[in-house]
């Protein structure tokens, strides 16, 4: 029994072999097309994961801002002048009776205010004539929830002493959402390409299968199995996507490793690592592998009668 | 092993049936020449035998099975059972005499001791013993029918099927071809040989089919090819 399936792998893999001699340039543009195409969906999957990773991130810091009025705000809550202690102290337990959804409160005189403008931004020369006077003090409130800043901004907005509510998720969003219409831009390439490969595919294995009729019409006389028959076609157009598959992955995993590495390294935001890479991987190559199966399987269906 | 009820088949886009309500039996163990001209209907007696088309309508039985209700997936024992040659030999010009019988073997699994121990075997039978490692290319048309021969006989057919096997061949070589399926008849396989070379038909004296434009209009044993018409 062992002697037959070892005959059997042996046999077929020379006939492979041979197979992907006497037809080496398409088996290496059906090799790059699929490499280029795991490529496009690779980059789409990974910047998907980039802005899910950046959200994760950024979310965890975002704050809902609670600007109090200062004596010369124009603000149009604030004509009554700058917030009174006692506003101060009743929007502080106001805040306090809405745990657990506000996780944090984090109170910004107008010097800390002023400094940390001042440390941003201390190239600038915009915001020379600025004083601290001119700062708003604030309310830093941490959300368990972020999607829910609304509650804060509906009960604060108005409120006496309180200038304006501001959300951080309202500047970062339109962000997220440029970062996702490219990822989904890369996986519209990515479509486009599959469909090239597939046809591709298809069309090699018409070939294929045309120029070696001789061989199978043989096999078909004998009485070789239909899977016997097709195995060595569908092999052949494996190994070829698995080899641009690979190529794909080699690439998207030095783009992380270095381009994205690099920026990691000049901009304090967090970023994809290699890990991600792999994550996608089985996923990228079981795609690949699978439509190139399933495309052989058919056009061998349609174009290699048994 | 080999029966028609009625059978016939019309190919699409053809007006006219290429065979028309042919009924005949094929014994075990029988020799038979199928005589004809060109577009009588040989070739697709052949091709009904093998499944390779099926009858439009009628019965054709090979080999104990009903053709018209064999799955597709039970084709290829069937064809397990029937070796086919044909006029252009159908050699792989780029494996040597002992990978084209080897191929046939090898197609199906068979291990590598089964093949060493099979194929010098059959090779010895046709006379091709000592050219195992020739190309096609490097041997006669009368040597390369050998060689399809070697590959039709080497699982062991029930039957063998032969469509105009001499016709690329001189009439010597001919008949040493036929003599050579007449001694594999010998061993209990049924040969069903399409052919217009009377000279080898004459000289056989076997039963003799007659088609005559997808009509059989003749069946007797022990005759020749022009008949008595």
């Amino acid at each position: 029994m062992g002697g037959i399936a070892s005959m059997r792998v042996q046999f077929i893999l020379s006939e492979i072999w041979v197979g992907l001699r006497r037809n080496l340039s398409m088996s290496i543009s059906v090799a790059l097309v699929t490499m280029v195409s795991v490529l496009f969906l690779g980059l789409g999957v990974l910047a998907q994961r980039q802005v899910d990773t950046m959200k994760d991130y950024w979310y965890d810091r975002v704050q809902v801002s609670i600007f109090l009025c200062t004596a010369n705000s124009d603000l149009p809550n604030c004509s009554t002048g700058a917030v009174t202690d006692s506003q101060r102290e009743e929007i502080r337990s106001q805040l306090d009776a809405m745990k657990p959804l506000v996780k944090n409160v984090f109170p910004e005189s107008q010097q800390q205010a002023y400094n940390r403008l001042k440390s941003q931004y201390k190239d600038s020369s915009t915001y020379r004539e600025i004083t601290p006077a001119q700062m708003p003090e604030s309310f830093r409130v941490q959300l368990s929830d972020p999607t829910k800043y609304d509650v804060i901004t509906s009960a604060f907005i108005g409120a006496p002493g309180v200038g304006d509510v501001q959300d951080q998720r309202r500047i970062l969003d339109p962000l997220f959402n440029v970062l996702r219409g490219l990822s989904f831009g890369a996986l519209g390439l990515a479509a486009l390409m599959v469909l090239c490969s597939v046809l591709l595919v298809a069309t090699t294995i018409r070939q294929t299968a045309f120029s070696r009729r001789r061989e199978t019409g043989i096999m078909r006389l004998v009485g070789a199995s239909a899977f016997n028959i097709q195995l060595p076609f569908i092999l052949e157009t494996l190994i070829a996507t698995l080899v641009g598959s690979a190529l794909a992955i080699g690439i998207l995993w030095a783009l992380v490793r270095y381009g994205i590495g690099y920026l990691g390294k000049q901009l304090p935001i967090n970023f994809i690592t290699t890990a991600d890479v792999w994550t996608v991987t089985p996923w990228l190559v079981g795609t690949a592998a699978g439509l190139a199966i399933l495309t052989a399987w058919l056009t061998l269906r349609r174009y290699l009668r048994v | 092993m080999i029966r028609f009820e009625n059978v016939t088949k019309t190919y699409r886009r053809s007006s006219q049936p290429a065979l028309n309500g042919i009924s005949l039996e094929v014994e075990r163990g029988e020799f038979v020449f199928v005589v004809g001209q060109s577009g009588s209907g040989k070739s697709t007696l052949l091709r009904l035998i093998l499944c390779e088309v099926a009858a439009t309508s009628g019965s054709v039985l090979v080999a104990g099975r009903e053709l018209s209700r064999l799955p597709r997936r039970k084709v290829p024992a069937l064809r397990r059972e029937i070796g086919t040659v044909f006029q252009d030999f159908r050699l792989l010009p780029n494996k040597d005499v002992f990978g084209n019988v080897a191929f046939a073997l090898q197609v199906l699994g068979k291990s590598r001791q089964a093949i060493k121990a099979v194929v010098p075997e059959t090779l010895e039978m046709v006379g091709l013993a000592g050219k195992e490692k020739r190309l096609p290319h490097q041997i006669s048309g009368g040597e390369q029918q050998r060689v399809a021969i070697a590959r039709a006989f080497v699982n062991k057919p029930l039957i063998l099927l032969a469509d105009e096997p001499t016709g690329n061949l001189d009439p010597t070589t001919s008949l040493e071809i036929v003599r050579l399926l007449d001694r594999i008849n010998r061993t209990g396989t049924t040969i069903v040989m399409a052919t217009h070379d009377n000279g080898i038909v004459d000289q056989l004296r076997k039963r003799v089919l007659e088609l005559d434009d997808g009509e059989l209009v003749r069946d007797q044993m022990h005759g020749v090819y022009g008949g008595h018409r």
